[in-house]
């Protein structure tokens, strides 16, 4: 026993020390620290991956800031590290970079850094992921002169360049271009000061930033991979801001709805029996009740779907509306194509990904029941990230039947462009099938500008819904913020993948 | 000793041999993670670049006997997910880990050789029958519930512990510990009541009794001693779970320990990291059994004299 006792003392003086060391955790409250907790914890800081959500919710306009960024809320371009901006060719921008403006490591910033930040998210072989999500295949050319002045040239006349380049975050011409890096420096209001892996990453305010100084000195992430524990660090007062909550939380005075541009639907692949007729898949959307399914599983917390682009994006067609539940219509729709030989009752696979988002399972199931009424035979799998992306990609998996995706299309640019080019053209990466006429339509599109380039989206989306119908749309999805009572912020549609610290202040009166 | 120790060592390698391959083979049948880690507009050449460079590129007998000539020197290669060393993540994660369960094995066995033998002294007394009642409720809960309802009530509705984290002094360890004690705690009390009531009714005993020896040394003297063969063997077995990964509770609680970094490997295809997890815990859980075994080998002479030489 003594020596029971003995073990237990050594293992627990090791076991604090350990716990001491981990160190970076939420911490206790000084009313300097800004506590964040995630979902996860981020697999890199490296600014050309801030396209992913859970390296940009940190990096951007946090650590590093573009030349330019979009408004979430009014959608127009505001001037960052380039302080101008105008098209003197059809291929070519150029921009003016601001003065003034020192990275995190003490260099100034000119022209040249942003330079060479282009081309290296853009144009290297570091095979970026804003290089994928953002740009096409082409690179682009990029010249300067003197230390304000930078010209990007494209392949072709792009009109939204200055939105695209409002993803590529600017690094510091040292950068390494070989590699991607794991700690970024940057303009930002905030610079990297630890992050110690599996426990923490602390940032400290950028005293010598050119910007307005953020409230808090000091910012701290932490990461919960559960909703419950991430809402109760806020009522415990362990931190104040705790991202994608489940929505039986949304009832507390601690957390905030927002619409986080995120789409939800049916993706239906054409190429397969009994998917390749055009009435099955219009039976489908016919059927699915998207009031039941957002006011029983989803609490309440999203918008009948129509189309994958939301309201506020460039493209999106108000007069398109949601189509009702019409059971009776969708089975008949369901007869008509068996009676002329469709082989409705082919097994169906409905293929979800675990952890989509709350309720995404009973989604997939009440999907399924929905289907399975107007007499089409279903089954749900459900599946990891890795599985679900084989199903979501191009090239798509052979000899498994049809398959209808419940995917989830976050659209953060704010131009349709970059929902077509991934979901709607024939060979779209993310696209199962189209037409001719359609592709034709998307490239029209993404060549022109302003009111114009609104019209042709927004007709272009409506004839998808008429022609193809690839897409049963379900809900233009909500996030949920808690919130600390001891700051004010407003989140608005970008919080989810670029949460900006130097936005969140500390409460003096009622936050809201 | 030695022949039972050498009998031991070579039956339990042999396991140990099937769970490296077992993963690295299955791992493999997952599919290439191209996918996961470059850009949708990846060229064919960029993709074929990242698979050469991560080895994916060669016949699978290439990529085994590559991973096991660089890990018999230590190199289990670099994390896909994060580009740093598998072998330094895992041996980041890995006294978490251990931590919690040497700490909670060590809470549990202690509590259930007290509450065990104090309910087998008088079978079937209010005593008794409270001890099984909790027990066998403890065995029982889902850890997971116990989880989030120690967070709502302690953390957040008594506020007398932090709700999760690694930070802190002793009150950080509580919810975890108790998260993964109640479930051991409950079997063991079981089984060491079972084993105890068989011991105190042994002739021995009664003989020990009859001579007066107080209760104190008639349980821990005498009956304790032949009592605690089976006890070791299941305690044995749950210590090689919690070191298999508390994957609830650090999921949970936030704790970076080997369960959730296998997890993540795992649904991340991160091959390298998986591979030195699951060797890093095959080769501890390995040498726990092997520790058992002696420790039975130490109580109890009869198995010992079962080995030939």
């Amino acid at each position: 026993m003594t020596a029971l006792l003995l073990a237990g003392t050594a293992l627990l003086s090791g076991g604090c020390a350990v716990a001491n060391s981990a160190g970076g955790d939420a911490g206790s409250t000084d009313g300097r620290t800004l506590r964040v907790v995630l979902t996860q914890e981020p697999p890199t800081l490296e600014p050309c991956e801030a396209s992913l959500t859970s390296t940009g919710v940190v990096v951007r306009s946090n650590i590093t800031e573009p030349l330019v960024e979009r408004d979430p809320v009014s959608g127009d371009l505001d001037p960052l590290l380039a302080t101008g901006w105008k098209q003197t060719t059809p291929r070519t921008w150029t921009f003016d970079t601001r003065g003034g403006v020192t990275f995190q490591n003490g260099e100034p910033f000119t022209a040249e850094d942003a330079a060479f930040s282009i081309e290296r998210a853009v144009n290297s072989d570091l095979a970026c992921n804003v290089e994928g999500y953002v740009f096409g295949d082409d690179d682009l050319k990029v010249k300067t002169s003197g230390d304000n002045r930078l010209t990007v040239t494209t392949a072709e006349p792009d009109p939204i360049l200055p939105l695209r380049l409002s993803f590529v975050e600017i690094v510091p011409r040292t950068t390494d271009t070989k590699a991607k890096v794991r700690i970024p420096i940057g303009t930002g209001p905030y610079a990297v000061r630890d992050w110690q892996p599996g426990a923490a990453i602390s940032l400290n305010r950028y005293d010598d930033y050119w910007g307005k100084a953020p409230d808090f000195p000091r910012a701290r992430y932490v990461w919960r991979s559960d909703a419950s524990v991430r809402a109760a660090m806020i009522d415990k007062g362990e931190a104040e801001i705790a991202v994608a909550l489940d929505p039986m939380e949304a009832e507390k005075d601690t957390t905030v709805a927002y619409p986080n541009n995120e789409t939800t639907a049916l993706r239906l692949d054409g190429r397969e029996a009994p998917l390749d007729d055009r009435r099955v898949r219009r039976a489908i959307d016919m059927a699915v009740d998207r009031d039941g399914i957002i006011d029983a599983l989803l609490g309440g917390l999203a918008e009948p779907a129509a189309q994958l682009v939301p309201p506020g994006v460039v493209g999106h067609n108000e007069r398109i509306k949601p189509t009702r539940q019409d059971v009776t219509g969708a089975r008949a729709l369901v007869r008509e194509a068996k009676a002329d030989g469709v082989p409705t009752g082919r097994t169906i696979t409905l293929v979800a990904r675990n952890g989509m988002f709350s309720g995404v399972s009973e989604t997939a199931e009440a999907l399924q029941y929905q289907m399975q009424r107007i007499g089409l035979n279903v089954k749900v799998r459900m599946a990891d990230t890795a599985t679900h992306l084989q199903y979501q990609l191009r090239p798509l998996p052979e000899n498994v039947g049809p398959i209808a995706l419940l995917m989830m299309h976050g659209n953060q640019a704010g131009d349709t462009a970059f929902t077509t080019s991934q979901y709607l053209l024939s060979e779209g990466p993310q696209s199962t099938f189209g037409s001719k006429d359609l592709d034709r339509r998307v490239a029209e599109a993404g060549a022109l500008s302003g009111d114009k380039r609104q019209k042709a989206f927004a007709d272009l989306l409506a004839r998808q819904n008429r022609t193809v119908v690839q897409y049963t749309h379900i809900a233009h999805m909500n996030g949920l913020l808690g919130l600390s009572r001891s700051i004010r912020y407003e989140p608005n549609s970008a919080t989810g993948d670029e949460l900006r610290l130097s936005e969140v202040g500390q409460a003096t009166a009622a936050r809201r | 000793m030695f022949p039972f120790l050498r009998k031991r060592i070579v039956s339990s390698a042999i396991p140990l041999v099937f769970v490296v391959l077992g993963v690295f083979f299955l791992a493999r049948l997952t599919g290439n993670p191209v996918d996961l880690y470059l850009p949708l507009s990846a060229t064919p050449e960029q993709r074929a670049e990242f698979s050469a460079d991560q080895g994916f590129d060669l016949s699978i007998p290439a990529q085994l006997w590559n991973y096991l000539v660089d890990a018999a020197h230590l190199d289990f290669g670099t994390s896909l997910r994060t580009g740093e060393s598998a072998g330094g993540m895992v041996l980041d994660a890995f006294p978490v880990t251990l931590q919690l369960a040497g700490v909670t094995m060590l809470l549990a066995v202690t509590g259930a050789v007290l509450v065990g033998s104090l309910a087998a002294y008088r079978p079937n007394s209010l005593v008794d029958r409270v001890a099984s009642l909790l027990s066998m409720t403890a065995a029982s809960i889902p850890d997971f519930w116990f989880a989030i309802m120690g967070v709502l009530v302690f953390g957040v509705g008594l506020g007398l512990l932090p709700t999760s984290g690694t930070l802190g002094g002793p009150e950080i360890w509580i919810l975890p510990v108790a998260t993964l004690l109640i479930r051991p705690f409950g079997v063991l009390v079981q089984v060491v009541r079972g084993s105890m009531v068989t011991a105190l009714s042994a002739p021995y005993v009664k003989i020990a009794r009859s001579k007066g020896a107080a209760p104190r040394r008639v349980i821990f003297g005498h009956a304790l001693r032949n009592a605690v063969t089976p006890v070791l063997t299941v305690a044995g077995d749950l210590t090689v779970g919690l070191v298999n990964g508390a994957v609830i509770v650090e999921t949970i609680f936030g704790w970076p320990g080997i369960g959730k970094l296998m997890i993540d490997s795992i649904l991340q295809r991160d091959f390298a990291v998986l591979q030195a997890a699951v060797l890093l815990t095959a080769v501890t859980i390995f040498a726990l059994n092997i520790l058992v075994d002696v420790c039975h080998a130490l109580t109890d002479p009869r198995v010992r004299q079962a080995v030939p030489a």
